[in-house]
């Protein structure tokens, strides 16, 4: 093919070159694609008039084409017609064909209609590597790829930037930071030949590199903390980036990286790392809306994987083929659903249960629990079995006491002790509820409507549907430390309300006091002094059953801790998620304890309650069990022996072991003890999401217009026909199917690969859509390089460091950005590579300067996500009540100071000052980011508080470190922020605005004052304010540098 | 992309230049960026006229008010008296005719009818029935068009409101007023040109999500995103200079910034670093304009009493909708204002006076006040939620508390303003309101009408993404409705 005259034409937009036959890529298909496929193409379903115009035989059968003879070609004729109902394309497609379209595709057709298959369908060819004139420039051989198309466009490479500027760009590059002066001034000085790949390797070696390569494939990976949809509540992922940060550093070939995260779960004795990188395939997003139909989104999921596997090995738009056949590529819709059956096979619920660990999950335990954690298993199975011979040994002693009960006097006992109230709610009519306190029988009046149902403790029950409708003063005043337990038996309605059963709690007065809690019919308590820094709140992981009677209750131990605090549901002990953990100071309001809401809100509409009890102790287990069971076992008891059922019995026996036997007792409190211990070690280590294959073969219907409830046949998995054939010997499973992808015959892995790196570091790909390689996608500007990497890559064992490092030893990328105006007007956007790469940096990176040049970064590297600064109610405007991501609370100390790869990223708000700068939401995948230059963008790096603090914090270096002049101090700071020190014209600028800005705080001390206020760093005591705010001015103007923000 | 691109992309100011060719034709715009004038808004819309996918149009400007969660259409403007004699009587078969039902109510066994409390009465010239929850309201029935057939397939909040906002159930696509800032453009440089507002309701029993985004771009580019104004002190998000950093010392700060950029530019020659100097200069005005935007002191007490006494509540309803009008005046082109808590799956009778409260008298107001203004021509007001609500409750019944499930199948929206033909009642639904039984309105026929309002011809109202020419209105064939169009 002749890559070069085309890509020529490409990029210069001129479009046929007369002397020249014509080639179908080139010249034709981009005509056919835009105007004639969308009906004449693969899409058969879209298909008029039976024609096809994307293959050769198809067109020439049906006469549309007939080679070398346009008059006679219908094709022709049609498109030259001007009769309404004749000519092509119609006019109700309102697409108008150019004069030289329309005489290009006849001279073609003239010429033969010679077809050519799409390029990246063909797998890569190494050929021979082009002569470039000026070898003394080239260093390796991507240089002689890219000077030869410079010389054959008349263009010459920038000269070699300054070491400076290649100092700042590698670290960049490699580290995502900019480079401290000392290392910048070492290489600057060092005089050696190998003195730049001496400072690549540096670079390369440092954790970093993993953080900033990483931080690119977590776009791909649409990582984020949160599940996304509706209540977009928390999830517990962070183990899955941990691992893309170490995959980096350890440099882990690219073919390991990619069969360990499509299929890490399947590798044979798969080990943590690995299980923890299919993990991948966990970062979508999820939904657990109540009224959601699980299969419409199992599958939106698994469409999601199947997508996104495409793009970011294959850089097909497959989701394209998801509702008909791709209008372009060689994707039909039953294609896209064989490739969909591959992910089609995980045991994971449609509903993510707005919990952070949706299995299936696996427990990530910290280094030194893990050889405990080993063995707990064992010790739980053993303790349990203890628990399962009592149960044998203590059948013929209970049975003795059960011949031995007599009815009468066997009435299960209710714990009556520290019950401190009693609220029926069985009225079933009147404006009065009648309560019991000890000593006495109360009444007080309803305050608002209520309904009557059917009850479970009497014959009617409240329902209420206009919040709380009685309050009862003296009720529940207990303090931080003081035990209790409260529980009642409700309905709840099916639907994701939030609300209080019943409270003591002033909401006006950072919501102090506790309640008992229902959000998304989970069952729970807060327990607050002032919400959420001082407070306690566990919530049920299981839900309620809608519309059924259940009894609830939660008992706190007053230790102050969120395992003091216990949940029931039906008398069984619910495992808690701990929302908030941290209780210091008093829990006593004034307000009085209510039914059905707090204070001032949180009504729960809909919900139905029988007998409210409040004891002032924490109820056993036992006793929790007996209230929620206990009409049911007097029932049982009562009844004559002869009556009851061996079921009955059992029953029976159940609950004699819980209430009446010390040894059941005692083996259970052993569980209990363990299971415990376990929860701890889990509570200090993480968890993982991982994928998981049912057992039975993946299959997948193929869905009428992507409907979900539409299937039409199904199909097992396959890989499209345009691409190699699927090895026999290797599984049809997601292993299986990544072994495919790193095939050497596949033509897109390892193009598509190497194609993101070079967007990395040159700011677009050879290929400029990075996610479509397909017919509609751009063509490469350097084809042959694009191939000749591709294959060096794969012939090198996918090694991702030798990879990077042969870039950034180019002389193509060591150029200086300068730009002509020569070059402007031949190669405006540096398609051509005839000067350096120069772009505006990505939203983390412009953050993670100022706080690196500061000095403010911490380098941690890992761990759970950080909240730093960000503007109030960003989160709120969107959340829904109950949401887990609701409220921001920035962090303090060292959190706010994490590089922005662990900000917290919540999806349905991605972190404000990122997204501003083109972060995406990490919904779906992307591989290519947009680059705007907007206004809201200069407001963010003048004024986030995270810029303004950083500012402060440089300035305050500069003061203390740098030599007490102020040329010194200039110079100090240029450094640190461009790597270089300043241009005699760009000093007397600096001077002018510090000059300015001295004289004003001099004059306006409380401004220096309240300047110097922003961010959580504190001032040294030596500072002069009015010096130091100056400074953080100027520096605050020199970090808005155009020079600064761009690479 | 075309030679054509690169030179807006990199040569240009991108702001104003990534306008769609469907408005601008390559001829037109080459023209203007030969005549070597700056493109303005003046010339960008001259342009458009010239251009003959665009039709004349009224609309310069919307104001969309979405309400979360869906409101109740029986209880407000699908007028059912039938209804009353089916109270706690089954929804006929015949009527639901296997409807899909959410999770919530799918495992029912009863489907009780609850027909709504409120008392009707009929309005205005077009005689409209509405309810007396809604009485300010009532009084501009002949300004409004009312839409009764609107229908949705989506049953649950998030995909409905995907579906209106961006004509498609799942996320990612653009909504309908990043489509209208890259179609029609700025106004006004010192302002974002599409705004999202999100009202806090008095009441908030069951609010429901919304995300941000609903109001990205989508694979529009990223400035056609919805930029999110706020009650409080800073209304777009870090638009303050830090405490202690008075205008004229920013002033001077940029100065210097400005002087030092344009040497990079002497040095580098990127197009771009002249691009970030005019951007720093827009924020600076933006600055300015924006603290004059929110500050309502120039209002007289006649705006309080159109609105009613929550305007001096940042962040209610009344409050919002007032900056919408302030928006519009100064050339914002679109408002996007979110309000919630209508999702009434119980004590709809508890909440609906909270809501309508909130909502009835600043719409009055604010229709009025266009009107007063003279901008109710060029300003096309929309009122509306995801989906409506089934006729039957949702758990209990009583004659004076219901609860009421999602239903795609039909629901209420009003436009008013921007060409569209007031005192206009359209489409028809059955006794249950559950069926419609005439003129059906879909979502993306809706949206092909507001398109023709904003002067698009629908169809060819396209963004080349993928490959293929993508439109609001999806593939499904979407009718623009004459009926509704003055």
């Amino acid at each position: 093919m002749k890559w070069l005259a085309f890509t020529v034409a490409m990029v210069m937009g001129t479009s046929v070159i007369a002397e020249e036959p014509l080639q179908y890529n080139r010249d034709i298909r981009p005509i056919l694609a835009d105007m004639c496929f969308a009906c004449h193409g693969p899409d058969s379903a879209a298909r008029k008039a039976d024609l096809r115009l994307d293959k050769r035989d198809m067109a020439m059968s049906s006469k549309a084409i007939l080679p070398g003879d346009p008059a006679q070609s219908e094709v022709i004729r049609r498109i030259l017609s001007n009769d309404a109902d004749e000519m092509m394309p119609p006019p109700s497609t309102r697409k108008v064909l150019s004069a030289q379209q329309k005489a290009t595709l006849q001279r073609w057709v003239k010429e033969g209609a010679e077809y050519q298959a799409h390029w990246s369908f063909i797998a890569p060819t190494r050929g021979e590597l082009p002569v470039a004139k000026n070898a003394a420039w080239v260093r390796n051989p991507i240089d002689r790829f890219t000077l030869a198309r410079m010389e054959a466009e008349g263009l010459a490479p920038a000269p070699e930037a300054d070491k400076r500027t290649l100092a700042r760009r590698l670290s960049l590059d490699l580290t995502g930071l900019p480079p401290s002066p000392e290392l910048v001034e070492n290489f600057v000085n060092d005089a050696s030949p190998d003195a730049y790949e001496k400072l690549v390797d540096t670079f390369m070696k440092s954790p970093q590199w993993g953080e900033h390569r990483g931080r690119y494939w977590l776009d791909a990976a649409r990582y984020a903390d949160t599940h996304g949809i509706h209540f977009d509540n928390f999830r517990e992922v962070w183990a899955y980036r941990e691992w893309v940060i170490n995959a980096y550093n350890r440099n882990l070939p690219f073919d390991q990286f990619t069969i360990e995260q499509l299929a890490g779960d399947l590798l044979p004795e798969a080990t943590l790392d690995q299980k923890i990188a299919s993990g991948f395939n966990r970062c979508n997003i999820t939904t657990s809306e109540g009224g959601t139909i699980p299969e419409e989104y199992y599958v939106l999921y698994t469409r999601d994987r199947t997508e996104t596997a495409s793009l970011v090995w294959m850089g097909l738009t497959t989701g394209c083929a998801v509702c008909h056949d791709h209008k372009f590529d060689p994707v039909s819709q039953k294609e896209f659903y064989e490739l969909a059956a591959f992910f089609n096979n995980t045991t994971q619920n449609a509903m993510d249960g707005n919990v952070k660990d949706t299995p299936p999950i696996l427990t990530v335990p910290a280094v030194a629990d893990r050889v405990r954690f080993g063995q707990m298993d064992g010790l739980i199975v053993a303790a349990k079995q203890a628990v399962e011979q009592r149960k044998q040994t203590g059948r013929s002693e209970f049975d003795r006491w059960l011949a031995e009960v007599k009815p009468e006097t066997a009435t299960v006992s209710l714990p009556e002790s520290g019950l401190q109230f009693r609220l029926p709610l069985d009225e079933g009519q009147g404006d009065a509820l009648k309560y019991f306190v000890p000593g006495e029988t109360r009444e007080t009046k309803l305050t608002k409507p209520v309904e009557w149902k059917p009850g479970q403790t009497g014959a009617k029950a409240i329902n209420l549907n206009q919040g709380g409708p009685a309050e009862f003063a003296t009720v529940g005043d207990f303090d931080k430390d003081q035990p209790f337990s409260c529980g009642a038996w409700v309905q709840l309605p099916a639907n994701d309300g939030a609300g209080a059963i019943v409270a003591r709690m002033d909401d006006g007065n950072d919501y102090r006091g506790w309640d008992l809690w229902v959000e998304g019919r989970r069952v729970g308590t807060h327990i607050i002094h002032k919400w959420q820094d001082d407070a306690l709140k566990v919530v049920s992981k299981n839900q309620v059953k809608a519309n059924e009677w259940a009894h609830v209750l939660v008992t706190y131990d007053g230790s102050m801790k969120a395992a003091g605090a216990k949940v029931y549901i039906n008398g069984e002990l619910q495992q808690t998620n701990v929302q908030a953990d941290g209780l210091k100071n008093t829990t006593k309001t004034e307000v009085p304890f209510k039914l059905g809401q707090r204070h001032n809100t949180s009504p729960l509409p809909g919900v139905t309650i029988n007998d409210v009890r409040v004891y002032d102790r924490a109820l056993t287990d036992a006793e929790v069990a007996a209230l929620a069971k206990t009409s049911r076992f007097a029932a049982l008891l009562a009844k004559a022996a002869a009556e009851r059922t061996p079921a009955e019995n059992d029953e029976l026996y159940q609950w004699w072991l819980t209430a009446k036997d010390q040894p059941y007792q005692t083996a259970v409190v052993d569980v209990q003890k363990l299971e415990r211990e376990l929860a701890d070690i889990k509570a200090r280590g993480t968890i993982a999401h991982i994928m998981n294959e049912k057992p039975e073969p993946a299959m997948a219907f193929v869905l009428f217009r992507g409907e979900y409830d539409k299937r039409r046949d199904q199909v097992a998995p396959a890989t499209p026909a345009a691409l190699p054939p699927f090895p026999a010997e290797i599984p049809k499973s997601r292993l299986g199917l990544a072994k495919w992808l790193l095939s050497p015959e596949h033509p897109l892995t390892a193009r598509v690969t190497v194609n993101r790196s070079w967007q990395e570091l040159f700011g677009q790909g050879l290929v400029r859509t990075a996610g479509d390689f397909g017919v509609a996608g751009e063509l490469p500007s350097h084809p042959e390089l694009l191939d000749w990497l591709a294959i060096d890559f794969r012939e090198h064992q996918w090694d991702v460091k030798r990879f990077y490092k042969q870039l950034v030893m180019s002389a193509t990328y060591r150029q200086s950005a300068v730009t002509t105006k020569d070059k402007l007007e031949k190669d405006p956007s540096n398609r051509l590579l005839s000067r350096g790469p120069r772009f505006r940096m990505d939203a983390e990176m412009v953050r993670d300067y100022a706080l690196a040049a500061s000095g403010l970064l911490v380098t941690k590297i890992g761990g759970p996500s950080v909240k730093p600064y960000q503007p109030d109610g960003v989160w709120e405007a969107v959340a829904m009540i109950g949401s887990n991501t609701r409220d921001y609370r920035a962090d303090k100390g060292e959190n706010l100071y994490r590089r922005s790869m662990y900000t917290f990223w919540k999806r349905s708000a991605p972190p404000a000052s990122m997204d501003i700068f083109n972060a995406p939401a990490r919904e779906v995948c992307t591989v290519r980011r947009e680059r705007t230059n907007t206004p809201l963008q200069a407001l963010v790096t003048l004024n986030d508080p995270q810029m303004v603090e950083a500012a402060k914090a440089l300035a305050q270096k500069t003061i203390k470190d740098a030599k007490p002049t102020q040329a010194e101090r200039i110079d100090f700071l240029a450094r640190q922020l461009i790597a270089r020190p300043l241009r005699a014209e760009e000093q007397v600028i600096v001077q002018q605005s510090l000059a300015e800005l001295a004289a004003y705080y001099i004059a306006h001390p409380e401004d220096a004052k309240a300047l110097l206020g922003v961010g959580e760093m504190a001032i040294d005591a030596s500072m002069n304010p009015h010096e130091l705010a100056a400074w953080t001015m100027l520096t605050n103007e020199l970090m808005n540098l155009d020079e600064v923000l761009n690479k | 992309m075309s030679i054509f691109d690169e030179y807006r992309n990199t040569l240009t100011r991108r702001h104003f230049c990534q306008q769609g060719t469907h408005l601008l034709g390559g001829a037109a715009l080459a023209s203007l960026m030969a005549s070597g004038k700056p493109l303005t808004a003046a010339t960008v819309g001259d342009a458009a006229k010239e251009h003959p996918a665009h039709i004349a149009s009224r609309a310069k400007h919307v104001i969309y008010l979405h309400m979360v969660g869906g409101p109740s259409q029986m209880d407000l403007y699908d007028y059912k008296p039938v209804m009353q004699e089916w109270f706690d009587k089954d929804l006929p078969e015949s009527i639901r005719m296997g409807q899909r039902l959410t999770t919530m109510t799918s495992g029912q066994k009863r489907f009780p009818i609850a027909p709504s409390k409120y008392k009707f009465a009929q309005h205005g010239e077009c005689g409209m029935w509405m309810s007396e929850m809604l009485p300010y309201t009532a009084k501009m029935a002949d300004d409004m068009v009312f839409i009764r057939s609107m229908n949705t397939e989506a049953i649950n909040h998030e995909p409905a409101i995907s579906y209106m906002q961006t004509g498609n159930q799942n996320t990612g696509r653009p909504c309908l007023g990043s489509w209208t800032s890259y179609g029609l453009g700025s106004l006004n440089e010192d302002l974002p040109t599409f705004v999202v507002l999100v009202a806090k309701p008095s009441n908030q029993e069951q609010v429901q999500a919304i995300s941000a985004r609903l109001w990205g771009s989508g694979y529009l580019p990223g400035e056609h995103a919805g930029v999110s104004f706020r009650s409080g002190p800073d209304p777009i998000l870090y638009i303050n200079n830090p405490p202690g950093v008075p205008k004229d010392i920013r002033r001077k700060t940029l100065d210097g910034l400005k002087a030092l950029n344009e040497l990079t530019y002497q040095q580098l020659g990127d197009p771009e670093t002249n691009t970030r100097i005019q951007q720093y200069e827009l924020a600076y005005r933006m600055q300015a304009s924006v603290p004059d935007l929110v500050d309502l002191k120039d209002e007289t007490e006649n705006t309080e009493k159109l609105y009613g006494p929550d305007i001096h509540k940042p962040g209610s309803f009344a409050h919002t909708v007032l900056l919408a009008r302030r928006m519009v005046e100064r050339g914002v082109r679109f408002v996007q204002i979110y309000h919630n808590n209508w999702d009434h799956h119980g004590n709809l009778v508890g909440r609906m006076k909270d809501q309508t409260r909130d909502v009835d008298q600043p719409c009055y107001g604010l229709v009025q006040d266009l009107k007063a203004r003279g901008l109710l021509d060029d300003t096309l007001v929309i009122w509306g939620g995801e989906f409506g609500r089934t006729i039957y409750s949702q758990g209990g019944v009583s004659k004076e508390n219901y609860g009421r499930d999602h239903h795609p199948r039909c629901f209420t929206m009003w436009m008013a303003g921007g060409g569209s033909k007031g005192g206009t009642i359209y489409g028809e639904t059955d006794d249950f309101s559950y069926n419609i039984v005439k003129d059906p309105v879909h979502i993306r026929d809706f949206h092909a009408t507001v398109l023709h309002l904003l002067g698009f011809d629908p169809e060819a109202f396209t963004y080349k993404f993928q490959g293929l020419d993508q439109r609001l209105i999806g593939v499904e064939a979407a009718h623009v409705i004459p009926a509704l169009i003055a």
